[in-house]
């Protein structure tokens, strides 16, 4: 690694506003999203209702259309190794026991999923709460394992970001919000204030030139974040081949979420920290 | 070029005052290349702890050959097995109230008012075993002379129990080899959610046996299409297999018994509707479910006996002819065994997966798995391109994993969101295998014990820290139940856990070694 990170190559206010202002189109963008929709990010079949068909069949799109026109087809994916992903909106009982006799019929050998409009909607309930009480949680943990303030609020407004950033992306790369993402949303919480931790813990806790420390604690915490980006990297080729989709959205929310890390960890929370530090010293 | 800049690091590195080093020359016991003391090693119980789990793990997991294939004695979810899954909701609301009349007049009065079931759980709860919306409730308690405290969908515990045996039991008789009903109650023990999982069944079968009530009726034509009720499934005492009557004719159907009060019942409504007297104007109709299963006039010998004065205990639901007809007799024949669940349900949620997709989903977590392991391999040798650092490294995560599975294997089936997140757990296990190296190795090689066990337990501080963070984030999943996440939690706490209390001391015994050679 021929990189040195260099926390005096920017002036600390700079490296604080950029990010913010990132935050704040990110934010702007759920807000949009809210405004169209009634939810920042656009609920998929788990919370809105509606029947998820994955099959492999060399029919194409249209031949699937026409077999399923009489049904609430909304879409049709194709995917990698003739992987097709059909989307059903949500359906009477009645409707979706005979869809279901003619998919078993047609296509034996495919995964059926079906939410009911009123179940997805207990469901989205709930994972908003998870959602926010997750990060409630990690806030708190946050606070009692460094026990000041500005150092616990820089880690958990740049996981705050990360968690808004990877979940504006989801709308840009129309990822729906599904049980499979919420769960990826829930692991960035818990995952990314892991290097923020490492960078603050560092800073915090050791002694010696600042400049040197953050440069340390970046060797250290980018290749951290790099193994994690490997990994989901992996599961994202792999699902996508594979034609896996619950895996292959929830590793593109990891991917957003962790590439949003290192953005927010090295610029925004190690900008802050150096403010907070600067400051202290000056006093 | 390469190797100034690592001097250049090391360098820097060593301009730092590390406060713990101070007593002493930071590097002290590199004595030369003396090799691994593997057997102070395996002795230290770190170690050997996590050596006879992952043995333990193994066995537990028990991979093997069978039939060409391998197998293990992990649980597979629905995602990777063949079968399906049915969420039903419970169409019922469990309501504390208030009332000044007495409980059982007002009990009385509500059931008559929305002409259903009312069943008194609690010391002022009712269960309305019929779905309506909140203001129908509060309109029809006020009517009925008290006031709503809380209205909650779903049913009392008991009620929940009941539907929860009624289920196993149509399962049962259904032959599958696994199948686990859940209910999903809520911190008030209200129910409002089972959810059904069985192996090895297509999606249609299990909508007809559990995706119903199962509710059995026998009504009888008055005139035009309009019908009356004479009994329900509950007064029949014991249901026939199959049969094909006559025997041998592909005609199906099901023979069943009426208990006495059910046959008087039968044949004084047979006889005041005009079923024995004119057969063909006023039919037999019965019903599964409100879906006719049967509709044809009283026999002639039937209706002799009953005109007779002579109850009718043996009856007879033809179900139709051939393949088809002796489906419904058997779908009919364990709705009629098992009874009916006390509420109506709904299909909430519903999903089948096929042999074929189950293996390919299968295949590919393995895939994915694996992937990620040599990515993260790759990763991490680019970065110390030492392997004495990184296969310890890649060895301890994968002894986290066969660990980690060895206990999933009793608690939880795998599906493929419990599967992203072993990945998961698998990417940033390896995260904090960094911070332990790179904490120990601050100051190039490995100082002193004393020194080593500080820079340890520093390390250990973060990774705790970050540990606890991903626990409370998950914790909301495992307390909630929302689907089939809560496997996904758990999988991801146990993994974390696993490697801040066994693995990752390991390491740290186990790296110590290799750098102080």
């Amino acid at each position: 690694m021929g990189f040195r990170y260099d926390i005096n190559k920017y002036p600390p206010k700079m490296m604080v506003t950029i990010p913010l202002i990132v935050l704040l189109v990110a934010l702007a963008a759920l807000g949009v999203n809210t405004l169209m929709t009634g939810m920042p990010v656009t609920p998929g079949m788990d919370f809105a209702g509606g029947t998820a068909v994955t099959v492999f069949t060399t029919d194409s799109e249209d031949q699937i259309a026409a077999s399923f026109s009489g049904y609430p087809l909304l879409d049709v994916e194709t995917g990698i190794n003739n992987g097709k992903y059909l989307k059903f909106g949500p359906m009477e009982d009645a409707e979706f026991r005979a869809l279901s006799a003619v998919i078993t019929e047609k296509y034996p050998d495919a995964k059926i999923d079906q939410i009911g409009a009123s179940f997805g909607a207990t469901l989205q309930e709930q994972a908003v709460i998870a959602l926010v009480f997750s990060f409630i949680l990690m806030a708190i943990v946050v606070f009692l394992v460094f026990r000041t303030f500005v150092p616990s609020l820089a880690v958990i407004i740049s996981a705050f970001s990360d968690i808004v950033i990877a979940a504006a992306l989801m709308n840009v790369f129309s990822i729906p919000l599904s049980l499979g993402t919420t769960a990826a949303l829930l692991m960035l919480i818990g995952y990314s204030v892991d290097s923020d931790i490492l960078l603050t813990n560092r800073v915090l806790k050791r002694q010696g030139n600042l400049a040197d420390k953050m440069a340390g604690a970046f060797d250290t915490g980018f290749i951290m974040t790099s193994t994690a980006i490997a990994a989901a990297l992996a599961m994202w080729v792999v699902s996508l081949v594979g034609q896996v989709q619950i895996i292959h959205e929830i590793s593109s929310v990891i991917l957003f979420g962790l590439a949003a890390d290192i953005f927010n960890t090295w610029v925004l929370n190690a900008g802050i920290l150096r403010w907070y530090l600067e400051g202290r010293e000056a006093k | 070029m390469k190797k100034e800049k690592k001097e250049q690091r090391i360098a820097r590195r060593e301009s730092e005052t590390d406060y713990s080093s101070s007593r002493g020359p930071a590097v002290t016991t590199a004595g030369g290349s003396r090799g691994i003391d593997w057997r102070s090693l395996l002795k230290d119980w770190r170690v050997a702890l996590v050596l006879v789990l992952v043995l333990v793990s193994v066995v537990a997991i028990f991979p093997h050959f069978e039939n060409g294939k391998v197998e293990t004695n992990l649980q597979y979810g629905l995602d990777l097995n063949e079968g399906a899954w049915i969420q039903l909701e419970l169409q019922s609301e469990v309501v504390t109230f208030e009332t000044t009349a007495k409980v059982s007049d007002f009990v009385d009065a509500l059931s008559k008012d929305l002409d259903t079931d009312v069943e008194l759980v609690g010391a002022n709860q009712i269960e309305i075993r019929k779905a309506l919306t909140d203001d129908q409730v509060r309109d029809a308690v006020a009517k009925a002379g008290g006031s709503v405290v809380s209205i909650q969908q779903g049913v009392s515990k008991t009620t929940a129990d009941d539907i929860k045996r009624i289920l196993e039991n149509k399962i049962n008789s259904l032959g599958t080899r696994d199948a686990k009903v859940n209910t999903l109650s809520g911190i008030t023990g209200i129910t409002r959610y089972i959810r059904i999982e069985m192996a090895g069944v297509d999606m249609n079968t299990a909508q007809e046996i559990v995706g119903k009530q199962g509710k059995f009726e026998i009504r009888i034509v008055t005139t035009g299409n309009a019908s009356e009720h004479v009994l329900f499934g509950d007064q029949i005492t014991s249901v026939g297999m199959p049969a094909q009557e006559p025997p041998g004719s592909n005609n199906w159907g099901v023979g069943f018994t009426l208990s006495e009060t059910g046959a008087t019942a039968f044949r004084e409504s047979a006889v005041s509707f005009g079923a024995v007297s004119d057969p063909d104007n006023h039919h037999l109709v019965m019903q599964l479910d409100n879906a006719t299963v049967y509709d044809a006039p009283l026999s002639t010998d039937l209706a002799a006996q009953l005109r007779g004065g002579q109850n009718v205990r043996q009856l007879f639901a033809s179900t139709g002819t051939g393949q088809e007809g002796q489906d419904a007799a058997t779908t009919l024949e364990i709705h009629l065994r098992a009874g009916a669940l006390p509420v109506d349900v709904k299909v909430a949620g519903s999903g089948s997966v096929s042999a074929v997709l189950g293996d390919h989903f299968k295949l590919m977590s393995l895939l994915a798995a694996l992937f990620a392991v040599i990515t993260v391999g790759f990763v991490v040798y680019y970065r110390y391109r030492e392997p004495s650092i990184v296969l310890p490294m890649v060895l301890t995560n994968l002894a986290e994993m066969v660990i980690l599975l060895g206990i999933v294997r009793f608690i939880i089936q795998l599906d493929l969101a419990t599967i992203a997140g072993l990945i998961a757990v698998l990417g940033t296990g390896i995260d904090q295998l960094i911070i332990i190296t790179d904490e120990i190795l601050h100051e190039g090689k490995v100082p002193s014990p004393n020194l080593y066990l500080k820079r340890l337990a520093r390390a250990l501080g973060i990774i705790v820290a970050s540990a606890a963070t991903v626990v409370v984030a998950m914790l909301p999943l495992v307390l909630m139940d929302l689907s089939t996440l809560r496997g996904f939690a758990i999988v991801t706490i146990l993994g974390v856990l696993i490697g801040v209390l066994i693995t990752r001391p390991a390491y740290g015994r186990v790296i110590m070694a290799v750098l102080s050679r």
